[in-house]
């Protein structure tokens, strides 16, 4: 049974209150109740150390059923709260405090408790404690607010948990609303937030739901009346335990996830070029003018046209979305139903129909009630659903721009859109085979809709700023990969931007052509170009673009979306996907490296000052190991009968490396083997200065090295990356860097590859120069492989040699890229 | 006052930092109880000289071996002595400060700043409070800036924490047109403005202790 804690700031208010509820119970029977009220038995006040003490005996006598809090008022729930911090978080795991007005709640709580109820029901109960009084005295709840409706007369209801890390944010809600919707109009339904006491609203009313403002942990009470009403409540409760379809654990990967890969997709319009430049006149999306200089005709001729145009754009976005759903996924296609949600929405309709009874034109009235609506959205607390106001800012514009004519923009010209931002919306409805780039004015690279058209290969350079002022038909030219833009540019330098973009187009599709043929030299060395890969999809992708197998699968980006660990038969599973994807090529696990920048919620780790150097690799197991033990379990498990490689992170010392493979020993006669299994390779990254230095000692008996140049260019050159601040100083072609490259190859044991995964490999212009400072194989993002390929296809390891040779006596970064440039042009003319 | 060696504050001084305002709230207990009575429940004077007192106790009673350890001691004992609203805030408040304090025997500008800093944010998470609420972050949230802009400038300890005590005086002073939006005065609504908010003043009387002793 629970256990109950009574707060207040007297003893005596509190003991006479525990009087009064235990009056509803037998005596003797009831839960155990502690009291921590008053500094004494005179003085009033509070005191959280008390209140700690009276929790953790009311949970020692709860046996771990759980202890819900009752408090009176002010620097009781401070007391409270403190004292959740004082106690052993698993201790305050399992305590409730209760927002119920004291003595009513009291009295609930015990008399549910003692019907042997469990803690989250006991809390619900006391929370709605206040419920009779309030409906006696004919008041409402005074804390409620938004759009309210009238509560059902005799209405049955459902109780239905928030448990959405975002609350019941836009699609929740819209998957609320339509369950709702098909039961409508004979059955209402009506849902109020009984934490916050806001509502009740119409359940058919997206925004007027979304104005709950229901967040996790939140409870609603939905009404229903009619002939189903209780079917719809059923419906409704079903919804809620599958967390309104956004549990987002655990999303990808496993195994059977089927993502189409926009890149490379032969749909029209949908793949971008991919070649991250591009020229050609400006596009600007049309404004949508004020609508309300618009005159009126009369009121119900009004009406049809707005309903008319609702209805087309109802068309437009179902068809965008269904085009969504088969060419970028399920994920992208969602903005369009949660769009179409809002267009069906009675609260916006109704406003705009009282506006329009008014006099105002159609679009004046759609235009005044969507502003409404998106207001409401701004002001909620959740910063996630504030954002939603932009949904419904977007999807208003559709219907105003087919009030007034103006055209949509999936309809854009041929060229390049100058955009302020690029929305997700814009991004995935842009027709790649008309927008040949995008250039915007403010965000940065990895906004959502950026990323969405990088997916696509939609060329984009982000925050020109004020340059990017001009006026349509403009030619504006760009390279994403040097940051360069022209507008307007002179014939000459129009024409060496198109002719750069030939060059890549070329390049491209004789890459892509040859994309599945092995990467030989011109002396017919056989260089092998695999794929850094974090999900089971992207390694599709990679397979598909002809990637030599994976030389790094970051595992912590494969779980990232996970709050609590994987299991070893989760993970053993996704990493036999892995395998399977690139049978008959290697795959190469890289234990969990989380740290630095790349922090993992189920991994518990310290606040550091400097966490690039602090515990992170291998480093984040010495103490305890056992995340790294079951990861370790699981590469044992799915290596049997696969082409498989396991590789440590951050391995600076021989005792990292000891450790390592002790652990690995270990993990083996946990999945019941005698020892790792025969085909799996065993191998260290290469990213601590130290490690690459006494390489030749630590990579013994290995099977592999491979250098992570990222890390090893900052802690080289002693600048944090990702800070664009220190960018002079992170550059990867400084030749200390490629000194030590070279340290590591001529270092490493006999017969030990040695391969690179990082920014470095994935440049085209780089190729050459690794594998002539004697990098056997390269690893770099899935959409660089063809390419990286074609251009080791064009030298001799000869020739690349003496490219390192000349790179490595260069003075500074800069002199070794001219000395690049110079190289790319005579073996791109050779 | 406390003793203090090239720009550094020592347990000593955190010592003498606590006796000190203790001694500001006996003398101003009354006071402060009566901002409270005009708007709240008149007891803010007697809690807080009642858990200062018994704060100021304990360096006689005990040896601590660090600052933060006799820090987190105070803060404990607020929560335990003080009774209203003011024991967990002004208790949270200790218990941050202590944290960047952990590893220094002697605390200079940056130590006191990072404390500061910890503590002031303590008492935001715990009170949910934002400036203009007429609460005691009136007072920490300029004398914080305060505090950081002189250490910012280059200035000693003694300085940062006399910019600081004027911010805080400020700061208290700001809240008596304002209507309190937290605790038991935001009952009153209008009727709240044109007093002190008492929670304020006690505040700016701690940082003006703290003015006097730790430099």
């Amino acid at each position: 049974m629970i256990s109950l804690v009574v707060v207040a700031h007297s003893r005596p208010l509190a003991r006479a209150a525990l009087d009064l509820a235990r009056q509803m119970v037998e005596d003797g029977a009831g839960p155990h109740v502690e009291i921590a009220a008053g500094l004494d038995e005179h003085t009033l006040g509070t005191d959280a150390a008390a209140v700690a003490e009276a929790i953790d005996r009311a949970h020692t006598a709860s046996g771990g059923d759980g202890v819900l809090v009752l408090l009176d008022l002010g620097s009781a729930v401070l007391s409270a709260e403190m004292a959740l911090e004082l106690l052993d978080p698993g201790v305050a795991a399992a305590v409730r405090l209760s927002p119920a007005p004291l003595v009513e709640g009291l009295v609930a709580a015990l008399v549910t408790a003692a019907a042997g109820a469990d803690l989250a029901s006991v809390e619900r109960d006391s929370r709605a404690a206040l419920r009779p009084k309030a409906e006696h005295l004919g008041t409402e709840d005074p804390t409620g607010g938004g759009p309210r409706t009238p509560g059902l007369p005799d209405a049955m209801s459902v109780e239905l948990p928030v448990t959405g890390e975002h609350g019941l944010h836009a699609r929740p809600a819209a998957r609320l609303v339509s369950r709702v919707g098909a039961y409508a109009p004979a059955t209402r339904v009506v849902v109020r937030n009984l934490t916050s006491g806001r509502g009740p609203v119409d359940a058919l009313s997206v925004s007027a739901v979304a104005t709950l403002d229901a967040q996790q942990g939140h409870v609603l009470l939905a009404e229903a009346q009619g002939p189903r009403a209780q079917e719809v409540l059923a419906a409704l409760r079903d919804l809620a335990d599958e967390g309104f379809g956004d549990l987002p654990v655990p999303a990808e990967p496993l195994a059977d996830v089927a993502t189409p890969v926009p890149a490379v997709s032969a749909e029209p319009g949908v793949a971008g070029s991919g070649l991250e430049a591009a020229v050609g006149p400006a596009v600007l999306l049309e404004t949508v003018p004020d609508p309300h200089g618009v005159s009126a005709e009369d009121p119900r001729a009004e009406a049809a046209r707005l309903a008319a145009a609702v209805e087309q754009a109802l068309g437009q976005l179902l068809e965008l979305g269904e085009r969504a759903g088969r060419n970028l996924g399920e994920g992208e296609a969602e903005v369009f139903t949660a769009h179409a949600t809002l267009l069906r929405d009675p609260e916006i309709v109704r406003t705009a129909q009282r506006l329009m009874d008014a006099g105002s034109s159609a679009a004046a009235a759609w235009s005044d009630a969507v502003t409404a609506v998106a207001s409401a959205f701004e002001e909620l607390a959740d910063p996630y659903q504030r954002e939603r106001a932009q949904d419904v800012r977007s999807v208003g514009e559709r219907v105003l721009r087919l009030l007034l004519g103006v055209k949509e923009p999936e309809v854009l010209d041929d060229g390049v859109l100058v955009v302020d931002e690029l929305y997700p919306a814009l991004a995935i409805s842009l027709d790649a085979s008309r927008v040949h780039g995008v250039v915007t004015r403010v965000g940065g690279a990895t906004g959502h809709g950026v990323l969405i058209a990088a997916a696509r290969g939609i060329p984009v350079l982000t925050g020109v700023g004020a340059r990017a002022d001009v006026p349509a038909g403009t030619v504006i030219a760009f390279d994403a990969r040097s940051g360069e833009l022209a507008v307007d540019p002179g014939p000459q330098v129009r024409a060496a931007f198109e002719e750069m973009v030939e060059a890549r187009r070329a390049e491209r599709e004789a890459a892509l052509h040859n994309a599945h043929l092995p990467a030989l030299t011109t002396d017919r060395v056989r260089i092998r170009v695999k794929a850094n890969v974090s999900s089971v999809s992207v390694a599709r992708l990679a397979a598909g673009l002809g990637a030599d197998g994976s030389g790094l699968v970051r595992t912590e980006a494969v779980f990232a979306q996970w709050r609590q660990a994987p299991t070893v038969e989760e993970q053993t599973e996704v990493y036999r996907a892995l395998a399977d994807v690139f049978d008959p090529h290697q795959v190469c696990i890289r234990t969990w490296d989380a740290g630095g920048d790349k922090p993992l919620a189920f991994i518990d780790r310290p606040t550091e000052a400097n966490p690039f150097l602090g515990a992170r690799g291998v480093r984040t197991f010495t103490s305890d190991p056992g995340l790294l033990l079951d990861q370790l379990e699981a590469v044992c498990r799915a290596a049997g009968g696969r082409s498989m490689r396991l590789l440590f992170p951050m391995v600076s010392t021989p005792a990292d490396l000891r450790m390592a493979l002790d652990l690995l020993g270990r993990a083996a006669r946990r999945a019941g083997l005698p020892d790792p299994p025969e085909g799996l390779e065993v191998g260290i990254m290469v990213e601590v200065p130290a490690a690459a230095l006494r390489i030749g000692h630590l990579a013994r008996g290995l099977d592999f090295v491979s250098i992570g140049s990222n890390d090893l260019v900052q802690y080289v050159m002693a600048a944090e990356r990702g800070n664009p601040a220190l960018a002079p100083w992170s550059d990867h072609l400084e030749p200390a860097v490629l000194g030590l490259i070279r340290h590591v190859a001529d270092h490493v044991p006999e017969g030990v590859p040695v391969g690179l995964c990082g920014a470095m490999a994935g440049d085209p212009d780089l190729a050459g120069l690794l594998v002539g400072l004697g990098v056997d194989e390269l690893s770099t993002m899935a959409a660089g492989v063809p390419i990286v390929k074609q251009r080791l296809r064009s030298g001799s390891v000869a020739q690349f040699r003496e490219l390192a040779e000349q790179a490595l006596s260069a003075a500074d970064a800069a002199e070794v890229r001219a000395l690049l440039e110079r190289s790319r042009q005579h073996l791109l003319q050779g | 006052m406390g003793s203090v060696r090239d720009d550094v504050a020592d347990l000593t001084a955190f010592q003498s930092w606590i006796a000190e305002t203790s001694a500001e709230l006996d003398e101003h207990a009354g006071h402060l109880t009566e901002l409270d009575r005009a708007i709240g429940d008149g007891d803010h004077g007697t809690n807080m000289a009642r858990g200062f007192g018994r704060c100021a106790e304990l360096a006689g009673e005990e040896q601590f071996p660090s600052i933060d350890a006799y820090l987190k001691k105070v803060g404990m004992t607020l929560v335990s002595t003080v009774g209203g609203a003011s024991g967990p805030l002004y208790g949270t408040f200790f218990l941050r400060f202590a944290g960047p304090l952990a590893a220094t025997d002697d605390a200079g500008v940056h130590a006191l700043a990072q404390g500061l800093r910890a503590g002031v944010d303590g008492i935001v998470a715990r009170g949910k409070a934002e400036v203009g609420d007429k609460t005691m972050y009136d007072t920490f949230a300029p004398a914080l800036e305060a505090f950081d802009a002189a250490a910012v400038a280059g200035s000693p300890v003694a300085e940062c924490l006399r910019a600081c005590a004027e911010a805080a005086d400020s700061g208290r002073d700001s809240t008596e047109p304002l209507v309190a939006r937290k605790g038991r005065a935001s009952y009153l609504g209008e009727r709240s403005a044109g007093h002190l908010d008492p929670g304020a003043s006690s505040a700016a009387l701690l940082l003006r202790a703290a003015a006097r002793t730790l430099a």
